[in-house]
């Protein structure tokens, strides 16, 4: 199978890297068509250590006829490079937000579908053993009738981030809700922000964003950037029996740091990307996965939209 | 590459644990146990049981012994005689002297022996060694560790409250764990409280505590308890210090998935089964693959040190443990 990482920016991609490279079945290609020179001249040295080809142009890129490509460049140039794939017929993994734009958005969807391609979403806490158990917990009745979900996502400020912590993060929590009410769409949405800890971290830097949805279930995040190491993205599962907490990235460890003179934490937790990659590698056969899909990512990028709006009347925004 | 073929001794809870984590790992298992269990624990699983020791060492490249303690020796040793290698709950032995017989035997056939550590494999302590061992404390000072836990049923074997009686098992792990991070014990002093002779009573209480003084000068502190009640039924902490900071955990943290209100009934997520990582990576190596994190001469060294907190225990004197390399 061959499978193309497409440009290193995402601060993810190394991990792709690393795990694809060690699948036996799987034949890598580094490529960053697009990329500035440092970072096309960075691809060519990993590709080159792990001697793995590279492909700097688009021609090239093509020629060398991928089964599935990773998108994991600037989220600007994620389109472009979504669509160019999918239309050279490779399965598609992108990683989120998948665009700025919900009608961006709508042309990726679009276009993988006119392809036959899956495009998946990078939404790793999606995946793995826990995030499966909670939802077979909450299928069984764990907590009644799921009433409410809050959750909370902060972070290091992300790097080639249009837009803020909002932007940013609330992608991960709205995707974990649509797995779990099975694509539901939301009704409304209100959003609250500030850059209180400075304009240099983006527009937004904290944000609180409460989403209806049409069974009436309400689900309330707070994201924002972090320097604490904190875990995430994490969940409550509120019914009218009890409540189910899921943390993707839970403490292992604590303790002190000398060094840096700060507390230690030592994340726990499965480590979500090879199942994730499992998966996606899977769709190349069955056309199905298991984690949010284009059209979940669509619905994602609608609320995302409709909480700038919100931001920005300081009203809830309906959605039809 | 052709199927791992492990001799399973002994059909008790802990081969039950074993032989699914075998099974998961490829292996093909025979068993045998010598109180009738055996069949109906192989047929529980898919596996096959045999009706003598020789018939499961007969082609098998592993043993798993999984039976009372006292019994450990002479099944190792026929195991090695025939180049069959071997996996070994702990503790390898219930004495030193037995243990080292074991491992010298082992050493001389070439035959790798691995210890059922299995506290090495769950992900709290494996990422406990790793930053420790990456110098992330810098130079360890102290550590403090606590199992404690509520025995479900009575205690059936015999061991002698002078031999550490129900707390050897148990104080093991914190031994075991102290080793791994800071490295050999030259001196040990531990007070055993409790009716810990074996046969005890379900619910039986005891607490031990024992203090390790390393080569390196590190100390170590293990608290062993069996608690009067199971609420929790199990409680892990530690708390390890160095020059450059600390670590620390408890098993009372949430983790991934916890019911936070309300009755979780049936409902629950646990992880990844240590047990399942363990046999994975003792199959790996019987099989060509890398040499596992831990082998004969920890087992050796786990049986020395807590049977140095026994003797400690029941003389009111620190006990000297020989140190590698000093004369």
């Amino acid at each position: 199978m061959k499978v193309t990482v497409l440009s290193l920016a995402s601060e993810h991609a190394d991990t792709y890297v690393r795990l694809l490279h060690a699948m036996p079945d799987v034949e890598l290609l580094i490529a960053d068509p697009d990329g500035p020179p440092d970072d096309q001249a960075r691809a060519r040295g990993v590709a080159g250590q792990l001697g793995v080809p590279y492909a700097g142009d688009w021609d090239e890129v093509l020629e060398w006829r991928s089964n599935a490509v990773v998108v994991t460049s600037e989220v600007g140039r994620r389109r472009d490079a979504v669509e160019r794939m999918a239309e050279a017929e490779a399965f598609v993994l992108c990683e989120q937000p998948l665009a700025v734009k919900s009608s961006d958005v709508k042309a990726m969807v679009d276009t993988c579908d006119m392809a036959g391609v899956r495009l998946t979403l990078a939404s790793p806490a999606c995946y793995g053993e826990a995030f499966a158990a909670v939802r077979r917990g909450i299928a069984d009745g764990v907590v009644g009738t799921l009433t409410t979900i809050h959750g909370s996502y902060h972070t290091p400020p992300a790097a080639g981030v249009n837009g803020g912590a909002l932007a940013a993060n609330a992608p991960y929590l709205l995707d974990l809700v649509d797995v779990m009410l099975d694509g539901e769409p939301a009704t409304r949405v209100y959003a609250q922000a500030n850059g209180v800890l400075g304009a240099a971290a983006g527009p937004e830097s904290a944000a609180v964003l409460t989403v209806s949805y049409r069974s009436g279930v309400v689900a309330s995040f707070t994201c924002g950037w972090s320097r604490s190491a904190a875990g995430g993205p994490a969940l409550s599962l509120i019914g009218d029996k009890a409540s189910l907490e899921y943390d993707a990235a839970p403490r292992l460890l604590g303790g002190f740091d000398a060094v840096t003179g700060g507390e230690r934490r030592e994340p726990g937790g499965e480590d979500p990307y090879p199942s994730m990659l499992r998966d996606f590698l899977g769709t190349i056969e069955t056309g199905a996965g298991n984690g949010p899909d284009g059209e979940a990512g669509l619905r994602t990028q609608r609320i995302v939209e409709a909480a700038y709006e919100s931001m920005h009347t300081g009203q809830p925004v309906d959605l039809n | 590459m052709r199927q791992l073929e492990v001799a399973l001794i002994g059909a008790g809870l802990i081969a039950r644990f074993h032989l699914e984590a075998w099974i998961g790992a490829g292996a093909a298992v025979r068993i045998y146990s010598d109180d009738g269990r055996a069949a109906e624990l192989a047929r529980e699983f898919g596996a096959r049981a045999v009706g003598s020791l020789t018939e499961a060492l007969d082609g098998a490249d592993v043993v798993d012994i999984c039976t009372p303690t006292g019994t450990h020796r002479e099944i190792a040793l026929a195991a090695i005689g025939k180049g069959v290698g071997v996996v070994c709950e702990k503790p390898l032995a219930a004495t030193s002297a037995e243990a080292e017989e074991i491992v010298d035997a082992s050493e001389r056939a070439g035959v790798r022996l691995y210890p059922a550590h299995d506290v090495r494999f769950a992900p709290a302590f494996a990422r406990l060694h790793e930053l420790v061992a990456s110098g992330r404390i810098g130079k360890g000072t102290v550590a403090h560790f606590r199992f404690s836990a509520y025995h479900p049923r009575p205690w059936t074997g015999h061991a002698s409250a002078r031999s550490g009686g129900i707390l050897t098992d148990q104080m093991l792990h914190g031994v075991d764990l102290a080793y791994w991070i800071f490295g050999e014990v030259s001196r040990v002093h531990a007070c055993y409280q409790g009716e810990i002779a074996a046969p005890a009573p379900e619910g039986a209480v005891a607490t031990g505590i024992a203090v390790l003084t390393h080569t390196n000068g590190a100390i170590s502190q293990v608290v062993s308890r069996w608690t009067a009640t199971p609420k929790p039924p199990v409680r892990v902490a530690f708390e390890v210090s160095g020059t450059e900071g600390t670590l620390t955990y408890d098993s009372e943290w949430p983790q991934e998935v916890r019911v936070a209100d309300g009755e979780a009934g049936g409902f629950g997520y646990a992880g990844g089964s240590v047990f399942a990582a363990e046999m994975r990576e003792f199959a790996q190596a019987f099989t060509g693959g890398p040499e596992p994190r831990l082998g004969a001469r920890d087992a050796l060294a786990a049986v020395r040190i807590t049977q140095a907190a026994a003797e400690s225990a029941w003389s009111g004197r620190a006990v000297e443990l020989p140190v590698k390399g000093a004369a």
